[in-house]
């Protein structure tokens, strides 16, 4: 269910407004949360991960997972948030849902204070309404000038969780 | 045996970091000094890479490419193809063995076991589910053999690759500057000499081949997308479009793509601007594409612009670092480094800038993973005096060279 508590639109001229995006969104994060974040090749999904990272702590900078698939980060208490690791998963070649197994991403994502930046959710689909974890999704579009049009909104984890 | 066999260190490498699965025999002359690099002989008896073999069949029907990482089916295959089953333990109460020999002359006398002197295994960088399966598997074979075992560096094993080719191993002189450039990995290491590098420069988004993938999948072009792109360059004009060379004036040795990528796609919506081919699911040469959107050699001029864009970026940050490092050769090992106009350009710039600068490419045969290299690196290794406990050996996902 999606009320309109739970969503948001923001405009980005450049590249430094995503510090806006980060910035109100760093208060709702929680352990156990899927960001999942789509849009087309080259909107930027990975420099907003990499701007996340910044945000929360992460000494490297996050490189693109299309390849490893999974990158895994550690998440410094310089902030107030229970959050100790940011994992990093692209789902760019992966076709079906059941190749994700071997990655054992629901237990990675059970770790204490784990969250989750998943990009191109919509190959996993059936994957991502199993879990019952609060999500945030972030669709990316671009138009001809460049501009970037960021939609947020939030599904609340299902009960019992 | 015979006296071939106390004459060579005979390796079994395993490589599982990613998505291949790979096995390889190799034979190492042992040589006294090991420093005299002209000494070395190398011969590959085995290299096997699970994508090149039709294994998924024995497992009912095509597995996807990705779930081919379950490489639990695949290692069992590659390693009964190579390893030699024997009848009997080679360490059996009778047998008698001279104490005073090393342990490579106790691994040679047990050969007739397995067929095999001692074992390298990659232990990372990768896919920590991908990599388990590989030391598994070679933690089995160290406990049943009595082999000894090292764990070696996904990185160090594309280095090692060029050390396969001969005429690489005359010009090897340290310090030396590898570049390594594949799907996942493109990295500027300084090699001051074996077993000790150092990452002077690397990307800070996407790998060069995932350019080079990227960009073809924006065209509509088929999986994989590197080598689509080259065919195409081939026939096309490389000052056609005007790309970015991101962080060419940076005065870091460090890569980025991801702005190329987002420009590619600007680039392409002017070409066609009803339709990103990949999105709409179709490729541009489609007959439901108008006839006046795809004149072919746009499409070719596209390519090789794109292709040079990255060749530009990768040349001169190497020609950079290797005057900054004084080095004495430069390496060029990984899945892109197959490409032609790289290698070309490449050797062209280092002719013309480095007079005393020997260019080293690995062969085509090793530039994608595979378990020779993973062998030549475990020589090294080995050589150095270095083994792993198999009993306390694990992987290691995040490793740097």
């Amino acid at each position: 269910m999606i009320t309109e508590k739970n969503k948001k639109t923001f405009i980005l001229k450049k590249l430094e407004d995503w510090n806006q995006v980060i910035k109100f969104m760093i208060p709702k994060l929680k352990p156990g949360m899927i960001i999942a974040l789509s849009g087309p090749l080259g909107a930027g999904k990975t420099t907003f991960v990499q701007h996340l990272a910044k945000a929360l702590g992460v000494k490297s900078t996050p490189r693109s997972p299309t390849f490893s698939l999974l990158r895994t980060y550690k998440v410094r208490a310089i902030h107030e948030l229970p959050l100790r690791r940011l994992l990093h998963v692209d789902a760019y070649r992966i076709e079906h849902d059941h190749d994700l197994m071997p990655l054992n991403l629901e237990e990675e994502l059970a770790e204490p204070g784990t969250i989750m930046a998943l990009e191109w959710p919509e190959n996993v689909k059936k994957w991502l309404t199993r879990q019952p974890n609060k999500k945030i999704f972030l669709k990316i579009s671009i138009d001809k000038k460049g501009n970037r049009f960021i939609s947020y909104s939030v599904i609340p984890a299902k009960a019992g969780i | 045996m015979s006296r071939n066999t106390s004459k060579n260190l005979r390796i079994l490498a395993i490589e599982t970091s990613c998505d291949e699965t790979a096995v390889s025999l190799v034979d190492f002359t042992k040589v006294r000094n090991f420093a005299k690099i002209r000494n070395h002989t190398i011969r590959v008896i085995k290299n096997l890479v699970s994508s090149q073999i039709p294994i998924h069949q024995k497992y009912g029907g095509v597995v996807p490419e990705v779930a081919a990482r379950s490489h639990v089916p695949e290692i069992v295959s590659l390693l009964s193809r190579v390893v030699k089953t024997p009848l009997r333990p080679p360490y059996q109460g009778g047998q008698k063995l001279p104490p005073d020999k090393g342990e490579f002359e106790r691994a040679s006398a047990a050969r007739t076991g397995f067929g095999f002197d001692a074992i390298a295994v990659t232990r990372g960088p990768g896919l920590a589910t991908a990599l388990r399966v590989g030391i598994e598997a070679s933690r089995v074979l160290a406990f049943l053999s009595k082999k000894p075992i090292v764990g070696v560096n996904h990185l160090e094993g594309h280095l090692a690759s060029a050390w396969l080719n001969a005429t690489n191993r005359k010009h090897w002189k340290f310090p030396l500057l590898a570049l390594i450039v594949s799907g996942g990995h493109t990295e500027l290491v300084l090699m001051k000499n074996f077993c000790d590098y150092k990452i002077v420069g690397q990307t800070r988004d996407d790998a060069a081949g995932e350019a080079f993938d990227k960009s073809a999948k924006l065209m509509g072009l088929p999986y994989p997308g590197g080598p689509q792109i080259a065919k195409l360059a081939k026939d096309g004009d490389r000052n056609a479009f005007d790309l970015p060379r991101p962080m060419l004036k940076d005065p870091s040795l460090d890569f980025s793509f991801s702005g190329l990528k987002t420009a590619v796609r600007n680039e392409w919506l002017k070409l066609f601007p009803s339709v990103i081919p990949a999105e709409a699911g179709i490729h541009p040469m489609d007959p439901r594409v108008s006839v006046r959107l795809r004149p072919r050699m746009t499409i070719n001029d596209f390519a090789a612009s794109i292709q040079q864009a990255i060749i530009d970026v990768l040349i001169e940050k190497t020609m950079r670092a290797a005057k900054q490092f004084t080095v004495n050769g430069i390496l060029l090992v990984g899945g892109v480094s197959a490409n032609e106009e790289l290698r070309r350009q490449m050797a062209e710039r280092i002719k013309k800038e480095l007079t005393d600068v020997a260019f080293l490419p690995s062969d085509k045969k090793y530039v994608t993973d595979n378990a020779a290299m993973i062998a030549a690196a475990g020589y090294w290794r080995l050589m150095k005096g270095e083994r792993h406990d198999w009993k306390k050996m694990d992987v290691d996902p995040e490793w740097n060279v």
